[in-house]
């Protein structure tokens, strides 16, 4: 049974989000600036949040007695929220996935009349963006006053020298303190003061955003509603696609009971007509004619139907169907199929079918194989599909191939499509697709037909 | 010969009673789904039960279910099974007993009046039918060893065992005389490993399981 090394399969899947701060390939020093800056534009937008959203929520409180309380309280939250967006931004500018969480923005209902104002107060996320609107005042003055006076301490210890003279003759600085009386000794230790400060200012400044981001974070990162959305994103991707699945295979049952019916029926009726003429060798040739196209056309709908939704998939499952395309195949195929369940949801089973088929007819046409492996099995959270050829290898996920195509149906299912060919080979194509608790699926659509 | 006919397709069904008509067979019943079939088959005694793979309720393979049901309950049935696709894994359901008496064909074939008397002939004798495009598709990819040991005599000759020919049978449509048949017989049987078997039934079952397995 092979074994595809995890690494590989992660390749197609998006970047992940770091933790703490993103490593940022623009060089220490615009990062320090950067972060300085943020660190000093924080604190007049912390002043001007605090004074607001205190002097809303107490005018807000204070006169809740009067019910004009509601509509101030909703306007602070309001205010709260706003603000939030700007600190969003703000942030974002050090630590991009902050500003990202902004973007989940969930319709609201309209609300008519007064009930208008209530609307603020049912969101958790706008309570905290207000209660991070208090509490980052105290946090904003300590990494600004902390910020600023570290840059001071390193400019003017290491630039002692350009602005010493300024000083009055009897300043008594560090130095004195310590005991050194000389001019000189007093340069080395502010300097050295200065050095130290500049050394350190790079962490500093590090630690003093991570603390502020990490508030931020916490409080605005917004990750309740996230997580709702993502989950119901998740839902309404596999419906997409189990809408899509279902009616391919509603395609393939209505090509069935219609027109390759229908076929068939004018088949055995030609049949029956061609037996009946006699002597009359023009009239059978059209019927010999009509017969041969007759047989054609429906070799070309069950081929299509095998394209669309085969009817051994639905029927049968994943195993008999692959066993019918190693059967087709014209390059051997070595099948091992080792499921749980003889059944997988239709969307999983009618992914990996197709995955396996487009591999095998590349491997059919341009890989110059002499065998060929295909594995299926799965395991407690996903079902993997691999397929192995000794051909000359070449292959690629290039825009507009059978198997790019492919990579974004398993991405839609939050499945992985890997292709590892180098050239001289071998080639292989591994697919993986989440699979949840172990249930049985039956073949969707019969069951339900009205006929 | 008595024919059982189990076909849910109106349009097919009236087709397949014209056509069984014509060759001379008489349908007792015609029924629409699985159960009916069975019930019909222990009640009549027919000779032959042609019927449809697909029907209700779940249009899979209620006809195939409902086939192998009625032969454990009435031995000695036979069946011919009809179905607008073939694939070997229904092949291989139908032949799983091992008794012979049983044929799946593809709904094209019977329109051909000669291939769909002779299949019923061959089922009502004991005789085992397969599809030539199942079997083709099984046949043809097989290019490995020892597959590939086989001369194209006895790649015909396997494809016609496949299919479900007596002896005589292969002989005729070969243009052979019978001798060199079995000659061709015993060479394929003991190239590929399997082991002799008189009983036609019992051979199909043993060339079709060695063609969909690989080694």
């Amino acid at each position: 049974m092979a074994s595809v090394p995890t690494q590989t399969l992660r390749r197609v899947a998006g970047r992940p989000v770091p933790p703490g701060l993103p490593v940022d390939r623009t060089g220490l020093v615009h990062r320090l600036f950067t972060r300085t800056g943020y660190l000093l534009a924080a604190f007049p937008l912390a002043v001007l949040s605090f004074s607001l959203l205190v002097a809303g929520l107490s005018a807000g409180i204070s006169s809740l007695t009067a019910l004009v309380g509601i509509p101030i309280l909703a306007g602070t939250l309001l205010t709260g929220r706003g603000l939030a967006t700007v600190q969003r931004s703000l942030a974002g500018r050090v630590a991009p996935d902050v500003a990202e969480s902004a973007l989940v923005a969930s319709p609201t209902p309209a609300t008519a009349g007064w009930r208008r104002f209530l609307v603020p107060f049912r969101s958790p996320q706008t309570w905290l963006d207000t209660l991070h609107g208090l509490v980052v005042f105290p946090v904003a003055t300590f990494t600004f006053s902390v910020v600023v006076s570290w840059w001071a301490a390193a400019l003017s210890g290491l630039l002692y020298p350009l602005w010493s003279w300024a000083l009055p003759a009897d300043n008594r600085g560090l130095a004195w303190v310590l005991g050194f009386r000389a001019p000189w000794q007093d340069t080395v230790t502010t300097m050295a003061l200065g050095l130290v400060g500049a050394v350190t200012l790079v962490p500093v400044v590090a630690g003093l955003t991570r603390v502020q981001v990490g508030l931020a974070r916490l409080l605005l990162a917004n990750p309740v509603q996230l997580r709702r959305r993502v989950a119901a994103l998740e839902a309404s991707n596999r419906a997409v696609v189990d809408a899509e699945v279902d009616s391919l295979r509603r395609l393939e049952r209505d090509l069935h009971d219609g027109p390759q019916q229908r076929l068939v029926r004018l088949q055995m009726d030609l049949g029956s007509a061609r037996r009946r003429v006699t002597g009359d060798p023009e009239t059978e040739r059209l019927l010999a004619g009509a017969l041969a196209q007759t047989k054609d056309a429906l070799a070309e709908l069950r081929a299509l139907s095998r394209g669309i939704a085969p009817p051994v998939l639905t029927d049968r499952g994943l195993q008999a169907a692959l066993g019918s395309l190693a059967a087709r195949s014209t390059v051997p195929v070595d099948l091992s199929v080792d499921l749980r369940e003889r059944r997988l949801p239709a969307r999983t089973e009618t992914a990996l079918y197709f995955v396996v088929a487009e591999a095998l007819t590349n491997v059919a046409k341009h890989s110059g194989a002499t065998r060929c492996d295909v594995d299926v099995w799965d395991d407690a959270t996903s079902v993997h599909a691999v397929v192995t050829d000794d051909g000359i290898g070449g292959a690629a996920l290039a825009k507009g191939t059978g198997l790019a195509g492919l990579s974004d149906r398993l991405v839609g299912l939050d499945g992985v499509l890997d292709v590892t060919s180098p050239p001289g080979g071998p080639t292989q194509v591994a697919a993986a697709l989440p699979v949840g608790p172990v249930a049985p699926v039956g073949p969707l659509g019969p069951v339900e037909r009205a006929r | 010969m008595r024919v059982v006919l189990a076909e849910d397709s109106v349009l097919l069904r009236e087709g397949l009673v014209r056509l069984l008509a014509e060759a001379g067979h008489q349908v007792v019943r015609a029924v629409g789904n699985g159960s009916d079939l069975v019930a019909a088959v222990d009640e009549l005694r027919p000779d032959v039960a042609v019927v449809d793979v697909r029907m209700p309720p779940t249009f899979t393979d209620e006809g195939l279910r409902a086939v192998v049901e009625a032969r454990r309950l009435v031995p000695g049935t036979a069946a011919l099974v009809l179905s607008q696709y073939v694939e070997a894994s229904y092949a291989a359901d139908l032949l799983a007993d091992g008794r012979g008496g049983v044929g799946y064909l593809l709904k094209d074939r019977v329109a051909d009046l000669d291939a769909l008397v002779d299949a019923l002939d061959r089922v009502r004798a004991g005789g085992t039918v397969l599809d030539p495009e199942v079997v083709a598709a099984l046949v043809a990819r097989r290019q490995d060893a020892p597959t590939a040991a086989l001369t194209p005599r006895e790649r015909d000759v396997l494809g016609l065992m496949a299919e479900g020919r007596s002896n005589t049978a292969i002989a005729r449509e070969l243009v052979v005389s019978a001798g060199a048949v079995e000659k061709h017989v015993s060479s394929v049987f003991a190239k590929l490993g399997l082991a002799p078997s008189s009983d036609d039934s019992r051979r199909v079952l043993a060339v079709l399981t060695h063609l969909q397995h690989a080694t």
